[in-house]
């Protein structure tokens, strides 16, 4: 009994939480009259050509071509991502060093920073080293463990993994890099996991960055590519194309969330931290 | 130490105020009348329809001139000129660009942040265009730009709820007040204005008071032309517009839409509102989310004695060559081809307003494109005695100072005369810092 | 001086750390060292290009500024409790062995990798609007329906809900550390005759006081600089009741061309930022101590 009522307050929770993301699919196969007068999400009818046309886009390119520019950017930025965060993290969490503390706090200081403001300067950073238009000015800061929230994270999971690990692994002959890849890293997966999945999909949404150190059409990510099509200022304007778009980009979003959630979510429960 | 420690933070600070400001002094690229082999960056904002049109053209472009190879950077309009901001301010910005009205003062306030294309005559043909129109691109007397059409805002309204209800689409102010009445009885609307970043709503009670007093709203040169009862008048006038129920109230409006635009309300698309002050460039959006043929064009509102006065027109669009370009000529050429070609003109049709170009436009006519709300609402709109909008009225900082004072009389936050008198001290201490 | 020992293990240099976080050293010095010198310089230059120090004294006397402030801190002081409390929930609920448990926890989880995706922004629209779906539903239960956006209220709660229901990844963090909690403590609970919700308040709560600290930061920063969803959902208003200092810092730097005002609003917030956190920290430092 009290398993169903539990079953039940959960189905309900769901149900809230994923309405929109069904309701959203509904209205790409809706008219715009439909979309904006019905929030049921069944639409009257199921065209699939709509999709097709998305794909197609305005563009000269096709979707899939944002998709691999996406990957060109999302990928490396994820690697480095993930290296630099995991290097930094054990640099902090289990070494004693000159300054520490300053760095510390300047990494907090990076926190704290609106990222709005710290993107002008490296505007005219990157065009000043003749690297606009290329991918290196979004996927190369990621090498230098800018985002200060992983650094943090990894730091406050590393600190729960006991040093005697460690000290065995050292009198076993490990060296520093060797200590930290095999006998750290398999303790902290999930956050290394969860800070991969959160890089990827910050990326995906991302749409300042790109916009402004990304000039030609033929190089732009999904974001923006999706931005051009929402502004139709002309006639036959269709928000179901649109929304048919937005649909299609949400698909790695989810993918990647759906294949990661293993390890993510229960990864990151199943008490690999006790150790 | 600490001495030390001040000086070496001076130095730093004083190398990277010129780091932070990347203003690299570029030397201006002079024309040499020849058309070299090269390639172009061309920048444009819009919506579908203009991008597949501009393609076309491009690659019509790329058929005539092989050795001039044009790499095509266009998108929405959101977003769109934050980063052509911020590509003028690094200096990277493309070598032709489509530009909006009143980027000419936030871009180039002396006159000297684009391309003088005066000297770049011999590549382009200005003798297509009127001298007034010629004269919407110069600031300080060097031609910036040039312009691509002419548009002005006018009313439009949904013909099936106007002739449910009988009512003729009105002609003169009284005529609008009016028609609140018999509208409201049902919960209708004839009319809608928005406080967003159209802001229609000063713009119509700026028509009104400027058609009422011959005074411009703001000159051509930036100054302020109304006086604070003239900002009172206008703002008087909008609230009478919402209490004769003419339009929503602002409260309603935002209860109702929230932040979208008005041609994704289902107020609008459900005909409760019936009608919309727009870009005659700009009105398919309206049109299309209606049935076939709903929305009509109506007349301009007049005084009783039909004066028309103070209604607005603007270049839409205007194209401009950056001043970093180092093909000049190359550049003109093909900012011609854009205006003047008739092939290109065909291709292009209406995406962009009708053009403004003489050879553009006949070519239109020919083959039987000028045709449509947008051309309907350009002829309404040439047959009256209009004013050319200030491109200070339009930046985005004075849109919300308007927009600001119109909201907070009809939210009753401030009485008409404070509001009145505090956007009148804004727009004048904006007004002159940017002057100069 | 003062010599200092550095305590590392056997065997390791003092500078062995140093070249670990040489990647973060570089690029502190590029961007975060470099990006706020240059945003502190550029808030100290005027329009001509002087140096002054007339952005900093201008913006404290702007009405506008502290608007935006006192929205920004209002917005901070319902969301980041409201979010904590709710993912915390969210977290016990998920927290059992059931059949299909991991369904559930992607369910819940969804809405936050959403973001502010535009799909979203369109949605919310049409939750909150007057026919809208809440309003249709609050009718259906009985009560008079709500102007949500143009009550300057509820268009912020509007905001807030959008970030509440995006509760995944404190949800995760909780959860995690739920998991971390020892069972034993529950049985010697159990044993000693300590009902359910005592248990919570008496080993859960002090178990998880350091995990609700970093929460409680990380949501904090993230809410004080918020500038996606107002800009999208409400674009400021009415009557600027949801416009931001993320928002009001935007505008100024791209839409009004400001650079001046917007980099010495971003030291104001910046500055309001750290405050807020060191004050967290002292405050509750001795809670999380014992």
């Amino acid at each position: 009994m009290k398993k169903i009522l539990l079953y039940l307050v959960l189905a309900f929770i769901s149900i809230i939480m994923l309405y929109p993301l069904l309701w959203l699919f509904g209205a790409s196969f809706k008219s715009n009259d439909e979309i904006f007068t019905t929030i049921w999400f069944m639409p009257k009818s199921f065209d699939t050509d709509v999709y097709k046309k998305a794909w197609e886009t305005v563009t000269p390119y096709t979707m899939g071509h944002y998709f691999i520019n996406t990957f060109l950017i999302i990928i490396p930025k994820t690697v480095f991502a993930v290296l630099s965060s995991v290097l930094v993290a054990y640099g902090f969490a289990r070494f004693d060093f000159p300054l520490k503390k300053f760095f510390f706090a300047l990494l907090i200081c990076g926190m704290l920073m609106p990222s709005i403001v710290t993107i002008m300067p490296q505007y005219y950073m990157w065009s000043k080293l003749g690297l606009l238009d290329t991918y290196i000015p979004l996927t190369l800061p990621s090498l230098f463990a800018c985002e200060g929230m992983f650094v943090f994270i990894l730091i406050q999971f590393m600190k729960r993994v006991p040093k005697e690990f460690d000290e065995a692994a050292r009198i076993d002959g490990c060296g520093t890099l060797k200590t930290l890849f095999f006998v750290l890293m398999p303790c902290i997966r999930p956050a290394v996991v969860s800070i991969a999945v959160f890089t990827f999909l910050w990326t995906m949404n991302d749409f300042l960055s790109p916009l402004i150190m990304i000039q030609s059409v033929e190089k732009y990510p999904l974001s923006l590519a999706l931005r051009l099509s929402v502004d139709s200022t002309g006639q036959g304007y269709e928000q179901k194309k649109i929304i048919a778009m937005s649909v299609i980009g949400l698909i790695p979003s989810v993918a990647v969330f759906a294949l990661a959630q293993k390890k993510f979510i229960s990864g990151i429960t199943a008490g690999g931290l006790s150790g | 130490m600490k001495k030390i420690f001040l000086k070496i933070a001076a130095v730093c600070c004083a190398m990277s105020l010129s780091a932070c400001s990347a203003k690299t002094v570029h030397k201006v690229t002079k024309p040499d009348g020849k058309l070299d082999k090269c390639s172009l960056r061309f920048s444009w904002w819009g919506g579908d329809d203009r991008h597949e049109a501009t393609l076309k053209a491009i690659e019509l472009w790329n058929k005539k001139h092989p050795d001039i190879t044009i790499t095509p950077e266009y998108g929405g309009w959101d977003g769109w000129s934050e980063k052509v901001t911020s590509q003028v301010k690094g200096g990277t910005e493309p070598d032709i660009m489509q530009i909006n009205y009143d980027w000419l003062i936030s871009m180039s306030p002396d006159g000297n942040g684009f391309y003088d294309l005066d000297e770049l005559s011999s590549q382009l043909d200005l003798s297509q265009f009127d001298e007034e129109v010629l004269s919407f691109g110069r600031v300080s007397g060097k031609l910036n730009a040039v312009t691509v059409s002419v548009s002005g805002r006018s009313l439009f309204y949904n013909s099936e709820v106007f002739s449910k209800m009988g009512a003729d689409y009105p002609e003169t102010w009284n005529e609008l007040m009016a028609l609140g009445n018999s509208f409201g009885a049902d919960g209708l609307y004839p009319l809608d204005l928005d406080i967003q970043s159209g802001g229609t709503a000063w713009y119509l009670a700026v028509v009104y008071v400027q058609q009422q007093t011959g005074r411009q709203f703001i000159t051509l040169d930036g100054r302020l032309g109304f006086t604070v009862e003239d900002i009172k008048t206008a703002l008087s006038f909008y609230k009478q517009l919402e209490e004769s129920h003419v339009i929503r109230t602002v409260r309603t409006r935002t209860d109702e839409d929230g932040n979208a635009a008005l041609y994704q309300s289902p107020e609008f698309i459900g005909g409760r509102v019936a009608g919309v002050l727009e870009w005659g460039s700009a009105v398919g959006k309206y049109e299309s989310v209606l049935a076939e043929g709903v929305l009509e064009a109506g007349p301009l509102l007049t005084d009783e004695n039909g004066c028309s006065d103070g209604w607005m027109i603007k270049p839409s669009l205007l194209y401009a060559v950056s001043k970093n370009t180092e093909h000049p000529d190359e550049a003109a050429a093909f900012i011609n081809f854009l205006l003047n070609d008739e092939e290109c003109a065909e291709i292009l049709g209406t995406t962009r307003g009708i053009p403004a170009s003489h050879k553009a436009e006949a070519a239109l006519k020919n083959s039987g494109e000028l045709k449509g709300l947008s051309k309907e609402s350009d002829d309404i709109l040439r047959n009256a005695d209009t004013v050319t909008i200030s491109p200070y009225m339009e930046l985005s900082r004075m849109k919300e100072f308007y927009n600001q004072a119109i909201e907070s009389v009809s939210y009753g936050t401030a009485d008409i005369d404070s509001a009145a008198q505090q956007m009148f001290d804004s727009v004048n201490n904006y007004l002159e810092k940017i002057r100069k | 001086m003062k010599s200092r020992i550095y305590r590392n293990s056997v065997g390791v240099s003092k500078f062995t750390g140093l070249v670990l976080i040489l990647p973060f050293i570089i690029g502190a010095i590029l961007f975060i060292v470099y990006p706020f010198v240059c945003s502190f310089v550029v808030g100290l230059t005027d329009n001509s290009g002087c140096l002054s120090f007339n952005n900093y004294k201008n913006i404290l006397s702007d009405r506008n500024i502290r608007q935006a402030s006192m929205v920004t801190l209002k917005y901070t002081a319902v969301l980041v409790p409201l979010k904590l409390v709710v993912s915390l929930l969210a977290a016990l609920l998920l927290n059992c062995e059931l059949k299909g448990i991991g369904l559930f926890r992607t369910a819940f989880y969804i809405p936050s990798i959403l973001g502010s995706n535009l799909a979203v922004i369109i949605m919310w629209q049409y939750l909150f609007t007057s026919d809208g779906l809440v309003n249709q539903l609050l009718s259906a239960a009985g009560i008079a329906p709500v102007g949500w956006y143009g009550d300057t209220n509820a268009a912020l709660f509007i905001i807030v809900l959008l970030r509440v229901w995006e509760f995944g990844s404190t949800m995760v963090i909780f959860l995690a550390a739920l998991r971390d909690i020892p069972k034993e403590l529950y049985y010697a609970a159990k044993v000693d005759g300590c009902g359910r919700i005592k248990a919570f308040f008496y080993i859960t709560l002090p178990q998880l006081k350091n995990i609700i600290f970093i929460n409680l930061v990380l949501q904090t920063i993230a809410a004080m600089q918020e500038f996606n969803a107002p800009y999208m959902i409400t674009g400021g208003g009415p009557l600027g009741s949801t416009r931001t200092i993320g928002m009001y810092i935007y505008d100024e730097m791209f839409r009004y061309g400001d650079d001046g005002t917007a980099n010495a609003v971003s030291w104001l917030l910046f500055v309001i930022i750290g405050i807020i956190v060191m004050l967290m920290y002292k405050f509750t430092s001795r809670l999380r101590r014992d």
